[in-house]
Order: C-alpha cells, then structure tokens, then sequence
C-alpha cells in the first residue's frame, strides 16, 4: 500500500492567494481574449462560457490532483498513521483535506449554474457580468480556504522530509531514557550521523541507519528519549518513540546508563523499563548497559548488580558496552541480529506461506547399497600439498645448514635465465642423464651434417636453372614494358628485322653466320619491293581529292600498315571479318559505333529563361 | 628479482621493462613491449601469431619435448640456500645451455633437410622444361647433321665411283 504513495512526491500546495492568481492567470492566457459587441450572441456566450469553463476545470484538477496526493491514513501502513497523527493530528488532517474536497464540489456546482444561465444572456454586457460573477464566486471560494492550504503545505513539508522506515524489514529499534547513549550507538554501528550533546531531547525525531550484518541490509532506528509518565501526558516527541515501538517488528534494544549520567538512576529507568514492558511483547528483546567505561556493573553496589541478575534470569541478555571505547558494540549488534533472525525465521515457520514451499521442497538422500562403510577420503597427495603450505611463525634468524653462508649474496640472474627456475636437489644427477644422453647420441651420428658434395652433373643444372629463371623474368619486364595501346595485334602483324631474328637465334646457341640466301631473308628483301609497288598503285587509281593530297604519301593507310605482302592483307582483313561476325549477328555496339552524346546543349542551358520549354528554347 | 615471460611473445621482460594487466580474475599478463599489449588487446591468439614464440612451437617449428627443456621450470618448492648447491646449479646451467643450443638447431636443420631436396627436384624440373630458352635444342646439331650429310654424299660418291 505504501508504494502507492510517495510521501517526497507530493505536489507543492500554493497558498490561497497564490492559487486564485495562478487559475486567472491562466485563463487569461490560454482562452481567446477578443470579443466585439457586433459578434453573434452564440459566439459571445460561447466565449464567455468558455472562460467561466476553464476557470473551474483548472481549479477542479488542482484539487483533485492535492487530494489524490496526500495520503489515506487508512491507506498506509498503521505505523505511518500514527506517526501522522501524532505528529499532525488525525483529525486536523481529514478536516482539512475535506474542506478542500468541499470547494472543489462547490466550485464545479458554481460553474454549473453560471454557464446554465449565460444560455440566457442577450448580450454582450450580460454575458460578461455573469462571467465576472462566476469567477469571483469561485475565487471567493478559494480566499475562505486559506488556513487549510496553509496548513496541507507545512504538512506536506514536513512529510517530505520523514524518515523511510520500512516497517516489514528487519529493524533494530533503540529505546530507553534521554541521553543514555542511543545516538552514538547508532553513530558506531550505521553510517547515520545523528547529533549528540550532553543536554536531554537532543534527538526529537526518528533517524534511521542502515548496517549489512550476513549480507543482510538492517535498519537501526534511533528515537527519541522517553521520560516516565502515563501515555495520556506524553509530548509528541516522545509518542513517536512510542509509536515506532508499538508498530515497528522488530529487535527493542533497550540503553541503559550503569553510570547514572543521564540524570536518572538505575531504579528509575528499571521503573519505565517495566512501564514499557507491554510494548515488547512478541519482540527480541535486549538490555544495554551503555557507559560501561565510567563503571563496569561489577563495580556497582550489591542491589543494583541485583537489577541485572534478575533481568538475566528473566532471559533477557544484558550485555556491556560503552560506545566511547566501541567495547561490546559489536556484540550487542551480533546479538541483536541473530535473535531477530531466529523470529523472523519462527514466525514465517509457523506461518502459512511456508508450507507453500515446504511442500516443493524434498531432500534426497542416497539409498544404502550395502552396510559397507564408505567414509569421505582425502589422498595422501593432498594432505602433504597441505603440510607444505602451512607456515610457522617468522623466526629471527635465517635457517640455514650452514651458519656462515647467512651473508652470502645470492645470484639470481644468469644470462637471461633465473636460477631459481634450475634449482633442483636432483641437479647433479639429471645433468649426468643428460650428459649421458647426449654421448649416446652424438655416438649415433644424429649431430653429423650430411652435405653431399654435389657432383658436377648436379651443379651445372644448377647453374642452367639460374640461367633460365633468369631469362624468364627478362622476359616478363620486357614484355610489360612494351605498353600496347589499342588492339592488341598478333606477332605476325610486325615485321622481324634480319639483324634480331639472328641475334635471337645466335643467342640460343645456333650458326646464324652466312645466311644470305636464306628463305628468310630472301622474304624480307621481297616484302619491302612489294610495299613500295602497293604504295605507287594507290597513287594512281584515287581521284586526287585535297585530303588525299593532305595526307602524307609516307603514311600506309591503317589497313595496309604493318602488312607485309596481299596475302597477308587478305588474311588480316578475313579476320576482320570473322571478328566482326559475331557482333553483327547480335546487333550490339562495335568499336566504329561510338556516338558522342550531347547532354547539355548550349542553347537550352545559356541565356535567359523566355519563352520556350527546356526541350527547345 | 627475476626475468619474466611475456605473455604474448615469450620473450623475455627484464625488471623496470613491460607492462602488466591484471584481470578481475586475478591472472596476471605480462608484456615485453607495447605491441604485444596491442595484440593482446586486440584478442589476437599468440598461437596464431606467426611471429610469437607460441606459434613456433604450437606448429612444431621448434625443439618442444626434450630433456635439456625439463631443467629449466618453475618449481612451487622452496629450497633452503646451499652455497654449494648454488654454485653447482651455476655450472651446470652452462652445460645444459649448451646441449639446449646444439639440440634445437639441430632439430632446426632436420627440419630444412627436406627443402633442400625439393630444391633440387625443382632445378632438375626447370632445367627440363624451359631449356630452349637458353640454348635451342638443336643447335650445334646442324653442323654435325651437315657433316653427317657430307659424309653421306661422299660415300654415295664413292659407291657410284665404285
């Protein structure tokens, strides 16, 4: 139910004059400001019912939205209530949020009538007297409300700034006399820095702490000191001591002073001990017997050592401790803790929830097989590796065999290993193995480099392989060298000069010497006459045009250029042909079909835009 | 004072060198230098790493299983100090360093033995091959065949005579 209410998220309550000029404000700005006498009396009355409308649907949301945050007390949890009403009155409180609750249905029945009536109005004037009375009368409403905003936002203040108690976790409540210690006993146990001065009601309010104990979060809770008088004549600071005790499940960690500093004596405070003893019933309960620095209770005389034999043969535990010296404060915190855990755990017991899970729950144990005993074994491996870790004590001296190496230098390092990784007391021995090994082995001949010396036959291929690798990698630049553009022409196409053909030749070990009438070279001597008659024909079939005569006489035409005799010609131009075929029959592009387009034409991007579309201009 | 191990190379890192990280598991991992952190931090496995120490040995480029290795390993027994025992560990630290060297280079070179072959197979191949681009194969034949039919004819001369 608590989750339903967020004390810290209440919104702000305005003051009554505040809230009045907050709500016209508004409307004057968020509704239509203009209205002229010759409009049409609907738009009019529309206009002013209007204003009158928005006027109470703000107050009414205002209202509303302050009496959905304050808390029911019926609501909470019981401890919250009553810390409520003992802090703001119960009463008060309802009172007061009724009231709000009344104005807000007054002023919705205010904006009723009001805009029933402007149904009636004829004209301008009317209709706006009758606005001006509706929201003077909501305003009117709003001035009489004055003392209950007032004081809804010293209550929401003040809430704000409670304590977050959570009653159903696990809390250690701390109660007993003013000024007996339970403030510094929160201070040394939680993080909480709660102020302690010598003087009573130093604390006038809760404080929470907040302690891991068995990786568990605790809630310490430090209230204020509770005199010895009759619930009727408490103040409010001591009914909330009184509060948290009656309400809060948790583990009463009752401080008393042994020194009597507090003011009070031992009898007193056993007096309101017993007083109280009502409210602890259900509840760990234990006894502090705080100051312990200034007097032990063995120091104490017969009969008050007497108090606190009874209350351990009661079964109440008392223990010692002073929160100047930290003596005991752990072991009240230990305490404490353990006894809470150990209700906790039997009240869930003897709850109903736990059968729930008892029912899913089954331990399994493992059938006998036989009455054979089969007790846990531990290898003797791991007993030893045990022995080996345990370490004695430091002792002064250095153990050693031999007393005078106490002052040696020890090494280290040597040449770039650690001795420390080749101590061994087995050294000597495995280097003998070794030692022994690798006579063996070099006895075996695994250590003897068999270089055949290569026979001649072997090196020469060797010196040819080179010789090869070496041509083919020439070859390869010069033929990346060579950087054909264009179509790339078959070898035939170029004519071989004598001169490389016998250098190639000669080079590759055969007699090209007196070659003279060689087929080859006869060819060659042949093919530049034929060129040279090719040349002459053409002359005289072609009308002399001025592009003929432009073009040099020396320049072969592209077809008849690197061709060495007509037949030649005709096997380069059929295979023209045969290249061409298969562009042909499929119609696409060739070389000679290239079209430059022209994508943007001068006279549809220049000039000024006239008449014309962009297709023509 | 001791050198360590880098984690990712296997080399050495002398005092006052490297860096190392801790993980939250509490493994630590030394570097010798900042780019095997980078590697490291990288994810990059040593074992896949062609020049680490790691990859050598994981792909059996290096003497892994020998005797002269067992010397040198950390032991997690503490032995009291023995002069004595020191400065024979010394001596034989020399020794087996020495036997360590000539093992793992021998097992270096058995394992280059059988380029070597290959090398030679591979001449012969080429040499069989791609021979006509040094020297034509027949040349040098051509005056021999020429003398071969001079011969001939001469002979045919001599029986027409006869």
């Amino acid at each position: 139910k608590m989750a339903l209410y967020n004390f810290k998220k209440i919104m702000v309550v305005p003051t009554s004059k505040e809230f009045i000029d907050i709500t016209l404000s508004k409307t004057q700005r968020k509704t239509p400001t203009v209205v002229h006498k010759h409009y049409q009396i609907h738009r009019i009355r529309h206009f002013y019912m209007r204003k009158v409308k928005f006027t109470q649907q703000n107050y009414h949301d205002r209202l509303s939205q302050i009496l959905t945050d304050f808390p029911k007390l019926d609501d909470i949890h019981p401890f919250y209530a009553d810390l409520m009403n003992v802090l703001y009155d119960k009463d008060h409180y309802k009172l007061a949020l009724g009231q709000i609750n009344i104005a807000k249905n007054l002023i919705d029945n205010v904006s009723k009538d009001y805009v029933r009536l402007m149904k009636y109005g004829d004209s301008l004037y009317r209709c706006k007297q009758l606005k001006r009375a509706a929201l003077g009368r909501m305003c009117t409403i709003m001035k009489r409300q004055k003392q209950s905003l007032e004081y809804l936002e010293q209550v929401r203040q003040h809430l704000s700034r409670l304590p977050t108690i959570d009653p159903n976790t696990r809390t250690l409540l701390l109660c007993g006399y003013p000024n007996v210690g339970k403030s510094s006993f929160i201070n040394k146990v939680t993080r909480a820095d709660v102020e302690v001065q010598p003087y009573a009601f130093t604390t006038k309010s809760l404080f929470v702490g907040h302690m891991d104990y068995k990786y568990l979060r605790w809630q310490v809770v430090d209230t204020p000191g509770i005199l010895d008088h009759p619930l009727e004549e408490r103040n409010t600071i001591e009914m909330q001591a009184i509060t948290a005790l009656a309400h809060l499940r948790s583990a009463v960690l009752y401080v008393m002073d042994v020194s009597e500093q507090c003011g009070q004596t031992l009898e007193q405070q056993l007096e309101l001990f017993n007083n109280i003893r009502p409210l602890f019933a259900n509840k760990p309960l234990l006894i502090v017997a705080n100051k312990c620095d200034v007097k032990k209770i063995s120091e104490l005389t017969e009969e008050d050592q007497k108090i606190f034999a009874d209350l351990t043969a009661e079964g109440i535990s008392v223990i010692e401790t002073s929160t100047l010296t930290e003596e005991g404060v752990m072991t009240v915190k230990t305490e404490a803790c353990d006894k809470l855990l150990a209700h906790r755990v039997d009240g869930k017991m003897k709850g109903k929830k736990v059968h729930d899970v008892l029912n899913r729950l089954h331990l399994a144990v493992p059938a006998k097989r036989d009455e054979k005993a089969r007790p846990p074994f531990i290898p003797e491996g791991a007993r030893i590796g045990r022995k080996t870790m345990e370490v004695d004590a430091p002792k002064q001296y250095w153990d050693l065999m031999n007393q005078d190496e106490k002052y040696d230098v020890i090494p280290e390092i040597w040449e770039g290993h650690n001795i420390a990784d080749y101590i061994d007391p087995d050294i000597m021995k495995n280097l003998e193995d070794l030692e022994k090994e690798e006579e063996l082995k070099v006895k075996a001949g695994e250590y003897e480099t068999d270089e055949e010396s290569e026979d001649e036959e072997m090196q020469e291929i060797r010196q040819l392989a080179k010789q090869i690798r070496e041509k083919r990698k020439l070859k390869i630049v010069c033929s990346k060298d060579k950087d054909v553009h264009g179509p790339r022409l078959p070898r035939t196409v170029k004519k071989v000069e004598r001169k490389t053909l016998e250098k190639e030749m000669g080079d590759l070990g055969l007699d090209m010497t007196g070659k003279d009438d060689s087929h080859y070279a006869v060819n060659a001597r042949r093919s530049r006459s034929v060129g040279v008659a090719k040349k002459r024909k053409r002359e005289a079939s072609v009308v002399p045009t001025s592009r003929t005569r432009s073009q040099s006489a020396s320049r072969p035409p592209r077809d008849q250029s690197g061709v060495r005799d007509p037949k030649m010609a005709k096997q380069a131009k059929k295979l023209m042909k045969n290249q061409q075929k298969d562009m042909n029959r499929q119609g696409k592009k060739g070389e000679a079909d290239r079209h430059v387009f022209d994508l943007k034409p001068k006279h549809l991007f220049s000039g000024k835009r006239k008449s014309g579309t962009n297709d023509h201009r | 004072m001791r050198i360590e191990k880098c984690y990712f190379c296997s080399g050495p890192v002398y005092p006052g060198h490297g860096t190392m990280f801790v993980r939250n598991d509490c493994k630590t991992f030394r570097f010798c230098k900042s780019k095997c952190l980078k590697n490291f931090k990288k994810k990059r496995n040593p074992r896949k790493t062609r020049w680490t120490k790691a990859f050598r040995k994981a792909s059996g480029k290096e003497l892994t299983v020998d005797n002269c290795l067992e010397f040198e390993k950390r032991r997690n027994v503490a032995v009291k100090y023995q002069r004595e025992l020191w400065s024979k560990t010394v001596e034989a630290m020399r020794k087996v360093e020495g036997i360590k060297r000539k093992r793992q280079a021998q097992f270096i070179f058995n394992r280059l033995k059988k380029g070597k072959q290959l090398e030679k197979e591979e001449a012969i191949s080429e040499v069989k091959k791609n021979i006509h681009l040094i020297k034509a194969p027949h040349a040098g034949k051509a005056k021999v065949l020429e003398e071969k039919m001079v011969q001939k004819l001469q002979e045919d001369v001599e029986m027409g005579d006869d």
